[in-house]
């Protein structure tokens, strides 16, 4: 044994030590993907949601002498000199003509939180940071504590019964400004509030984000069209992708020969999972919109033309693009399904004397319902994340109308719509303050992420579920 | 040994032959091919009614393929391919005027492992007589309960009819599967080795169960275990590569085998 | 079996009566059905089919046009897309492949299994996020971040695996009972506070560095020394973002081919000897190769179609230059951006299209390729005999 390895030449063992970091840089890899994710996740969560926690108000006094109000928004280092600087959100456009401020922390002479600091939304020109001094409706004047209550208790009122009411607002530098209540939205003292009121008005934040529509070119209030846009067209699509994805799988896996072109007809539809949705989103727009939506138009619509009616973008078109793009999914995990269901089960019911269609109907597709299922929610997981088709057949930024309403016939395919995922990239990418916009864009991206992996866990936990079932079964 | 198997395969394979009226289902120089490659040759045999008939033989000997052959199993495979015939009570089982369905329904089928659906136990048991035609429920539960007594389940499961199937244990479920084919009321019963992935005194039922049943219907038995043959069957016909090799009432298979390929397999010379 | 004499059922006990069948007047009715089912099933399935098929039909049809014009102008037009196209790719496979590889090691030939089956499925999420949001992300707050912190994130790079190597050190040199409450198969969670820590760490200390040598401020020190533009949003938080997105899918893919290597081929090469990461490295990467190839490819497929990652972090800027510090256009984003305003049938139209069936071509070959080497290598298993 020793004179074999007397033999044999000696090993290089100057990098041996390489061999025990390996394992190391590959653990990690995976540690370093976790902390990612997680990275990433906490970001939304926190930006996303702590966007609707009333922020306290500063009062800010400048070694210069002059004072502003505002929510002071974030600091960094100012580049080439010692020190930092810090942002404040301050409102009042129509006052100061910017809603923002850099302030060096070190001319900060003295920052104060008064309690009577108000923040009003209005409809235009944004946040107002300031003192209410009174309300005045017609011949009547409230002033001071009055005032305040009697605002909250006119803010309850629908905007119909507050048109006649007037606030009298002052800055902290001292400039006035009479506000009609009309355009008033909401009104918050944030630090004059106890922790459950602010909980209270967090919660009321976020409801009204998920609930109302968007305000000043998208950079405040609510998705609320934009969810209903997503949640109309991923539906539509699950109506027409399930059905004929399941009709496919069942052809490709029951009736189909079992032969080399089968095969390769099901390596084709795994691989059309992995085209681009850009090119799915190129076939919708020229086969869609302008092949058949502009044949339409000829046919029933000539009246309207030019401006088109089907031959342009719309519900109808996105869910179809949509739907194409998703077929390789519902196929794939149904066909995954069918396959999983032992041919001894297939046999059993036709030796009872059950033709095909009795052995498929009675036996086959209810055992790969759970199949067809988790591969329909995994298309409505990928659909409703999806982007890039949309902006080709038919999403928009604003939606004047929503596509479903009292208008006969209430579903209105040709019309545009919102879509999260869209009004999340115009927003942050269109918009005109997009530092303004910023904090809805968190929120806007926390809840599509929020739908989407609630949707992918469904599918996971089913598809576990599914299995440990036929586990069973043995 | 191999030249002593090809002597034999050229002298002509006794078969007993049994009168029209005592035969129930009888094969006629069957053959058949999978892929190209074939399975059975040239079959002739005759399986009397109101007996048990087990099919021996090692292990890719065709006996299962025969067996599916009866029930016309073949049809869902497009690459096999058949010659001569198949009667049932004197009826091709291919003619055109036969309806497959309701030759399934005749024959009834019972695999190896239990393949009860994924329903309740009277669901599994409705399931034939619900593809059959519409009855009043009370009939249907008359009829369900018939079938689970007949295959000696009633007892075990009347207090469980709606629970899953898939919770009974393996010899129940193959019971189950019985009853499942019973209730449609087939004339022939075949059954694929249907103890064999059963434990020993599930097996010991289900062998009872088939000597009690052949008082109501013709039974054909596959089976690799000699033991059971004997004990269960009136006649038997040890079956090799695809050929009859010899055919007769199981006593004289298994006690008097008259060709040596035959008696070689009992005695376990061949697997 | 006293039940058998019911009358109504059985015939055994009198073998003269006819037995009284069950009625099957629903048979021919039964059949039709059936025939008009299996037609529609093997119509609606075909024409799905069709469908499908026909999307690679209209692209090709709508750049016949093209034909006529010339290949001159399309080059001069197709051109830097698809340069940018292939950098942006580059560059996100740069990052995803030695961290993807790496995850799929660990994970499938290190972790303890119960961490596993934890691990795996959160990894596979991430492929669910959409890329809009990665892009925001990556485009809105990484990209601002990293041009002030530049410095920081280059030092990032060669400090985070210097750090690991350093936790293996220590993890060395620990006391047994403190190993055994660490155990190197869970090394893939808690090394995730030590990397936390580590970056905290390097955030705090870079820019003392920076200030000390490199003269205070890098991207100055880039643009004077070697001439090199920085634009906010360049090829490099690109690379990071659409690395992030394309991880999941090149580890799952792989990760399932090392797992498919039977352990009997590992066990032997260690039995001969071999140390643990010798079997992995010669046995288990050789036997599993064509899987971690198909994966990789995958990525690659994915990494070329991706439009709002890159549409939102690239800048958007059509150019020819190899600089990680600079922007690029794309394919996909220049399709998502000018298609909906080119007019039908004009030449943009027909060129973005053209660009489609490229990139349309280009990732079915791609996963074709990757879907046959994976099938040859699982039915290479099944002959060894492995699960």
């Amino acid at each position: 044994m020793s004179e074999l390895s007397a033999n044999l030449p000696p090993r290089r063992d100057r990098f041996r030590w390489l061999n025990s970091l390996w394992p190391w840089l590959c653990a990690a890899s995976v540690a370093l993907s976790v902390l990612m994710l997680a990275a990433l996740l906490t970001l939304l969560a926190v930006r996303g949601l702590g966007h609707f926690w009333p922020a306290s108000l500063e009062e800010v006094t400048l070694r210069s002498g002059e004072s502003f109000a505002g929510q002071a928004v974030r600091e960094v280092t100012l580049p080439q000199q010692e020190g930092d600087e810090r942002l404040y959100f301050t409102g009042n456009r129509d006052i100061d003509g910017a809603r923002w401020r850099w302030v060096a922390v070190d001319e900060i002479a003295r920052r104060t939180q008064p309690a009577d600091l108000i923040r009003l939304e209005r409809t235009p020109w944004g946040d107002f940071i300031g003192r209410l001094e009174a309300i005045e409706q017609h011949d009547q004047r409230w002033e001071g504590e009055a005032a305040w209550q009697r605002l909250n208790a006119l803010l309850a009122l629908p905007i119909s019964q507050r048109q006649d009411s007037q606030l009298l607002l002052t800055t902290t530098n001292g400039e006035t400004l009479r506000q009609p209540l009309a355009n008033v939205v909401s009104a918050q003292a944030p630090n004059a509030m106890s922790a459950w009121q602010k909980v209270h008005a967090w919660g009321e934040g976020v409801w009204r984000f998920l609930s109302e529509g968007p305000r000043a070119a998208n950079t405040s209030g609510g998705v609320w069209p934009a969810i209903f846009g997503t949640v109309l067209m991923v539906i539509l699509m699950s109506v027409m992708v399930t059905p004929f994805g399941v009709l496919a799988a069942i052809y490709l896996n029951e009736i189909a020969h079992q032969g080399r072109l089968t095969r390769f007809v099901r390596i084709g539809v795994r691989n059309l999972a992995g085209v681009p949705s850009i090119v799915y989103g190129v076939f919708g727009l020229g086969v869609f919109v302008y092949g058949i939506g502009g044949s339409l138009d000829e046919w029933f619509f000539s009246d309207t033309l030019p401006s088109p009616t089907f031959g342009t973008g719309g519900l109808l078109w996105a869910s179809l693009t949509l739907a194409l793009l998703t077929l390789p999914v519902v196929i794939v995990a149904t066909e995954e399904g069918l396959a999983r269901i032992p041919e001894a089960q297939r046999e059993g019911a036709v030796a009872l004397g059950a033709t095909r269609l009795e052995m498929l109907t009675r036996i086959v597709l209810p055992m790969a319902a759970p199949a067809m299922l988790t591969g329909v929610i995994l298309a409505i997981a990928r659909a409703a994340g999806e982007v890039a088709p949309l902006m080709l057949v038919g999403v928009a930024k604003l939606a004047p109308q929503m596509p479903l309403d009292g208008e006969f016939p209430y579903l209105h395919l040709e019309r545009k719509f919102m879509h999260l995922g869209y009004h999340l990239f115009d927003t942050a990418f269109h918009g005109e303050d997009v530092q303004a916009a910023i904090p809805l864009v968190y929120a806007t991206a926390l809840l599509l992420v929020l739908i989407v992996l609630t949707l992918n866990l469904t599918a996971i936990f089913l598809r576990h579920y599914l299995r440990r079932q036929r586990g069973n079964e043995c | 040994m191999l030249a002593s198997l090809h002597s034999a395969h050229t002298s002509q394979a006794p078969v007993t032959h049994f009168a029209a009226d005592r035969c129930c289902l009888s094969i006629d120089h069957f053959s058949l091919a999978y892929a190209g490659k074939p399975a059975l040759r040239d079959l002739t045999l005759s399986v009397p009614r109101h007996r048990v008939t087990a099919f021996i033989g090692p292990s890719g000997c065709g006996k299962s393929t025969l067996l599916r052959a009866i029930n016309r199993l073949h049809d869902l495979n497009e690459s096999v391919a058949h010659s001569g015939h198949i009667l049932l009570e004197g009826q091709d089982i291919h003619d055109s005027q036969m309806n497959v369905t309701e030759l399934r329904r005749r024959v009834g089928m019972v695999f190896q492992t239990p393949n009860p659906f994924p329903m309740s136990i009277y669901e599994n048991v409705a399931f034939g007589l619900r593809l059959q035609q519409r009855m009043p429920k009370r009939k249907r539960d008359d009829i369900i309960e018939w079938a689970l007594t007949s295959a000696a389940l009633w007892d075990e499961v009347k207090d469980r009819l709606h629970r899953s199937a898939w919770q009974l244990s393996g010899g129940q479920q193959q019971r189950l599967v019985i009853a499942r084919t019973l209730a449609v009321q087939p004339d022939v019963l075949l059954l694929d080795e249907p103890a064999s992935a059963l434990d020993p005194i599930s097996t010991l039922k289900i062998e009872e169960l088939i000597r009690n049943l052949k008082s109501q219907l013709t039974l054909v038995l596959v089976t690799h275990n000699m033991q059971q043959a004997a004990r269960v069957s009136d006649y038997t016909a040890f079956l090799h590569q695809g050929e009859l090799v010899e055919y007769g009432p199981t006593d004289q298979v298994f006690t008097n085998p008259r060709l040596q390929r035959t008696e070689n397999y009992i005695t376990g010379r061949i697997t | 079996m006293a039940r058998c004499l019911i009358s109504w059922v059985w015939f055994a006990n009198d073998p003269d009566m006819t037995p009284p069948r069950l009625t099957t007047h629903r048979q021919p009715l039964r059949l039709i059905k059936d025939r008009v089912a299996t037609g529609l099933i093997t119509a609606g399935g075909v024409g799905v089919l069709l469908a499908i098929l026909a999307i690679g039909v209209f692209l090709v049809w709508e750049t016949l046009p093209l034909l006529a014009i010339g290949d001159t102008l399309a080059m001069a037009k197709l051109s830097p897309l698809a340069w940018g196209t292939l950098k942006a790719a580059v560059a996100a496979l740069l990052f995803a492949i030695p961290v993807a590889l790496g995850a799929a090691i660990y994970s499938a030939l290190f972790m303890s299994a119960r961490l596993r089956s934890r691990i795996k499925p959160t990894l596979e999420m991430m492929e669910a996020i959409p890329g809009v949001v990665v892009g925001f992300i990556a485009g809105l707050i990484l990209a601002p971040w990293v041009e002030r912190h530049l410095a920081s994130t280059l030092a990032l790079i060669i400090w985070l695996p210097l750090s690991v190597g350093l936790a293996g050190l220590a993890w060395r040199l620990m006391n047994k009972k403190l190993r055994r409450r660490l155990p190197f198969s869970w090394a893939g969670l808690w090394l995730v506070p030590w990397l936390a820590l580590m970056v905290a760490l390097a955030l705090w200390l870079t820019p003392w560095i920076e200030q000390q040598w490199l003269g205070g401020d890098l991207r100055q020190l880039l643009d004077q020394r070697f001439g090199m533009d920085y634009a906010t949003r360049n090829a490099m938080i690109v690379g990071i973002a659409m690395g992030f997105a394309v991880i999941p899918s090149i580890y799952s893919l792989a990760e399932d081919a090392l797992a498919d290597v039977p352990t009997s081929l590992i066990e032997g090469a260690q039995a001969l000897g071999a140390s643990r990461w010798q079997a992995l490295w010669r046995v288990a990467l050789v036997a599993a190769g064509p899987g971690i190839f198909s994966a990789v490819m995958i990525g690659a497929g994915r990494a070329v179609g991706e439009t709002m990652i890159v549409l939102m972090a690239s800048g958007n800027t059509a150019l020819f230059s190899a600089s990680p510090f600079e922007g690029m256009r794309s394919m996909a984003a220049a399709i998502a951006i000018e298609l909906p305003e080119a007019a039908p049938g004009g030449l943009t139209y027909h060129l973005l299209i053209l660009a489609a069936l490229v990139l349309f071509i280009f990732t079915f070959l791609v996963n074709t390729l990757a879907e046959i080497v994976r099938q040859r290598l699982r039915r290479r298993y099944r002959h060894l005999g492995g699960s």
